[in-house]
């Protein structure tokens, strides 16, 4: 028996099984679907940047013209900060469904601003949407078992099964050819929405390759699975029973379960609290003596101690200052909610290795930039823009100086990471 | 009748020797109880926090010393989200939604710091409650025990001799159905026992009841589809395939795809370019900070001419304060508009969500789920109004102060120095304004009303399924 009419034979076999060419054809709509529509996303936040670069400049000009001192100007300035979609996260949107990628920052104490974000519509936020990589991590393996768990069984079950094995060469082979013939299709299926969706955003190859090895190495671990639960020898509605239980322990329960031993186990200061904190100093600076605000503000900025005297009733470096020691004050606590997400998103990661279409997700979702990392790495670059914000207004409101809209065109801006 | 209960009773003895089907009873019973412990108590103790968040900002805004009114404006407050008694079993979008609101000034903040914003990410099933339970495993178990009802007896040829002793058609399918129906019953029984903790915890008996009911529907309307794919397969795994598929398709698969299908086609401005455009129209309303802006130059006309003075000056009352008022009220105006188009908005991709429900019971039911429990979208969206009420009473009642008991001179000179600024204050008396905030769900009428389409959306699925089933009774052939 020559290998390609062997390979062909079982084409032919594949095209005429109703049932098979019904799951590849779901795979193939659903993978269609997905890609289109993070395609269609990522255009949409790209378009939503370039309006907000454009607005946000316009409306800081605005702003500025009408000032006639530096206090006013870090007041009514604000600047956008954002992080752009990477050209790949159309395959994974991951947390930039949920945690903000956009933010409007100003002078003001940065604690009170930066965990602003959109609040997503909860009612489609509780399905989650469709992207690629929950159809590659959570429904090809669905139909992976769909497409083999009656392959053997059900040739049993028509006793056929004898005199396929008698005819063949050896015991396995045909099994072999037939399960791989599928799980080639379906990977097929797959990947190539993956493959167009990404020539189509200039993705880069690297990137595509490496997620196309990862979905088939998940679609392998499957197939595995039910090649074990073959060795069962039971009745073709047993097997799918037990395979589809697999599906919900590995897909939904230990994952569902994992979540709630993880946040269990470290627990994450609720964020309410940092509000409260910085917003409890901020207002209770206005009925302090002034000392009391300027002098940890000096611990940190030793530079403005001969600015630091504070005459009126009412000054801006003061005004700042106390902001500034409204962040301070909440800054172990901010800094215990940024260390215990990434320590969760640590425990996230080991605990991924029990599930794998948790951990092909996430993997995906790291390759995308959309990860827990990225979103963190993120806020660090607004706190970093923020700083470079305050040392540019500091050094003319500290000494003094007068408000010069020419001055402020060399106001820092925004660049992002990527 | 008795052959009813011959077939049923037989059916019965058939699950019972099987031991896939004792471990799927087993795997549900024990999902069952831990969901339910878990979300009991994540639930109640989640309810005691915010309670306790809610009394503390309450006493801690009335604490506040003798300050500048506008100070309080700024100083803010906080409303929270209690969860009502029902969720329970369905804490719908609690967990991706803010539970907390930050209320001042001049501002409508968004509801912050959603739980699952700092959870670990590990798989795209929110959180595992009795819902889900009900909702998603629940089907599954019932396809593993019924897929086979009917087609068990013709593979093995009982199903010719038991109709040519007499059996009709339609008792073969009652007996069969009423098997499945006694197992639907009971596994309904730990549902029951959390409504009637949920009564017992100040729910209306009647929501409750309405809840059960639209599970007990639900799981009907699964084994009603069992017994029909059961008739008319040929084979056992064709049932099993085409039973698989349609969970798959109603449950994993079309609530999402609706999901992304509402967010392309009606796509939400996000708050950023929202507060753009804002500000756009908020420099036209001008600044209720700046009483010298010529935005205010109308009001100080008015006032002037009312009290038949020359200067500001000699106002009996306070000019900035009315000029906060008179701003504020302006600016809520432009805010809730604002507010409302974003409401508008996800109710119509909700509705776009909701039309999915002729074509998945799941879809159906878990609308009709949060409707009844209250912790649906427009659980969420009376939230925030009710907040907005709050903000705007006590900003206004502050303000109010601000004009009446608070003098135009001081007020002005306030910032001259420390002397000045300590003079610029009212009494911490004024803080009473604030009223308490408990948030509680809706009156079950409305919620009812709320759930009606989507009940609606079951019982004609159960109708069908119903009128099929007779057909297919009538064609039941060996």
């Amino acid at each position: 028996m020559k290998r390609p009419s062997s390979l062909l034979r079982e084409a032919w076999l594949l095209s005429r099984d109703r049932a098979a060419i019904f799951w590849l054809a779901l795979a193939l709509a659903l993978s269609v679907f997905s890609v289109a529509s993070g395609v269609e996303e990522v255009r949409y936040q790209r378009g939503e940047l370039a309006k907000l670069i454009e607005l946000d400049e316009a409306d800081r000009n605005a702003e500025l013209a009408r000032q006639s001192d530096w206090g006013g100007a870090a007041y009514y300035a604000f600047h956008l900060t954002y992080d752009p979609p990477s050209d790949l996260s159309f395959a994974a949107l991951g947390q930039r469904e949920s945690a903000a990628w956009k933010h409007r920052i100003r002078m003001l104490s940065l604690e009170g601003q930066i965990h602003e974000a959109d609040a997503p519509n909860p009612e489609l936020a509780l399905a989650g949407r469709i992207d690629f990589s929950f159809v590659a991590a959570y429904l090809a393996p669905l139909l992976v078992i769909f497409l083999l768990y009656d392959l053997r069984s059900g040739e049993r079950a028509a006793g056929r099964m004898e005199l396929l094995t008698a005819t063949a060469g050896r015991a396995e082979s045909p099994w072999r050819m037939r399960a791989a013939m599928r799980i080639g299709a379906l990977a097929g299926c797959v990947l190539l929405p993956l493959g167009i969706g990404g020539s189509v955003m200039g993705a880069p190859v690297a990137g595509l390759l490496l997620m196309s090895m990862a979905v088939v190495l998940h679609v392998l671990v499957w197939w595995a699975l039910v090649a074990l639960a073959d060795r069962l020898s039971v009745a073709s509605t047993t097997q799918l029973s037990i395979l589809v239980g697999g599906w919900l322990l590995l897909a939904v329960l230990v994952p569902a379960t994992g979540r709630i031993l993880v946040e269990r186990a470290i627990p994450v200061p609720s964020g309410a609290e940092i509000l409260l904190a910085q917003r409890e100093a901020v207002n209770a600076a206005w009925d302090l003596p002034k000392e009391q605000t300027m002098i940890p503000f000096i611990e940190r900025h030793p530079e403005w101690a001969e600015h630091s005297q504070i005459d009126a009733g009412f000054d801006w470096k003061w005004y700042y200052a106390f902001q500034q020691v409204g962040d301070q004050s909440a800054e172990d606590i901010s800094a215990a909610y940024t260390r215990g997400r990434l320590k969760r998103d640590e425990a996230a990661r080991l605990s991924a290795w029990l599930s794998p279409p948790a951990f092909l997700e996430r993997y995906l979702q790291s390759l995308a930039g959309t990860d827990v990392r990225s979103v963190i790495a993120y806020e660090q670059s607004v706190r970093d823009f923020h700083a470079e914000l305050r040392s540019f207004y500091y050094a003319r409101l500290f000494p003094g100086q007068d408000f010069r809209i020419a001055e402020a065109a060399g106001l820092p801006e925004y660049s992002p990471a990527r | 009748m008795s052959v009813l209960l011959t077939l049923a009773a037989g059916e019965w003895r058939f699950w019972l020797r099987s031991r896939l089907v004792l471990a799927g009873f087993i795997i549900m019973a024990c999902v069952l109880a831990v969901t339910s412990l878990v979300t009991v108590t994540r639930i109640d103790a989640v309810q005691k926090q915010r309670l306790e968040h809610q009394v503390a900002a309450e006493e801690r805004f009335l604490a506040q010393p003798d300050r500048h009114p506008h100070r309080m404006v700024h100083y803010g407050h906080y409303a929270y989200r209690a969860p009502g008694p029902l969720a329970i079993i369905d804490p719908g979008v609690d967990r991706v939604t803010g539970q907390s609101i930050f209320l001042e000034g001049h501002r409508q903040n968004s509801a912050m710091f959603a739980e699952t914003r700092s959870g670990a990410v590990l798989g795209r099933f929110v959180e595992l409650t009795p819902a889900v339970a009900y909702q998603v495993l629940a089907p599954l178990l019932l396809i593993i025990l019924g897929h086979s009802l009917i087609i068990r007896e013709r593979e093995a040829g009982t199903l010719a001799p038991l109709l040519a002793q007499g059996v009709r058609p339609v008792a073969m399918l009652g007996g069969k159905a009423l098997a499945l129906a006694s197992v639907i019953l009971a596994m309904t029984v730990p549902l029951m026992l959390l409504a009637v903790r949920a009564t017992l915890n100040g729910e209306s008996a009647a929501s409750a009841f309405n809840l059960v009911g639209a599970y007990t529907l639900y799981l009907l309307i699964w084994g009603g589809l069992i017994l029909l794919v059961s008739t008319l397969a040929r084979h056992r795994g064709i049932a099993l395939g085409i039973l698989a598929a349609f969970w798959v398709i109603s449950t994993i698969i079309f609530p999402r795809l609706a999901a992304s299908y509402a967010s392309v086609t009606y796509p939400a401005a996000g708050k950023i370019e929202t507060d753009l455009m804002m500000a756009r129209d908020i420099r036209e309303v001008g600044d209720g900070h700046d009483a010298s802006a010529p935005t205010h130059d109308h009001l100080r006309e008015q006032l002037l001419s009312d009290y038949g003075v020359a200067r500001v000056e000699d106002l009996p009352v306070n000019f900035r304060g009315m000029v906060a008022l008179a701003s504020e009220e302006k600016l809520t105006r432009l805010l809730n508009q604002y507010a409302d188009d974003q409401m508008l908005r996800e109710q119509q991709q909700a509705a776009l969500v909701h039309r999915f429900g002729w074509v998945s019971p799941f879809i159906a039911l878990g609308n009709a789920s949060r409707a009844l429990a209250g912790s649906d979208l427009a659980g969420h969206h009376r939230f925030l109004r009710e907040a907005e009420a709050l903000r705007f009473s006590f900003v206004q009642g502050l303000n109010t102060a601000h004009a009446h008991d608070l003098s135009y001179a001081d007020d002005a000179n306030r910032n001259r120095d420390d002397a000045a600024m300590q003079q610029a204050r009212v009494s911490a008396e004024n803080w009473k304004v604030l009223s308490d905030f408990r948030f509680t769900p809706s009156p079950p009428e409305d919620r009812l009303k709320a759930a009606t389409p989507f009940l609606m959306m079951l019982t004609v699925w159960a109708a069908g399924m119903l009128a099929v089933l007779g057909l297919a009774a009538g064609r039941l052939r060996p």
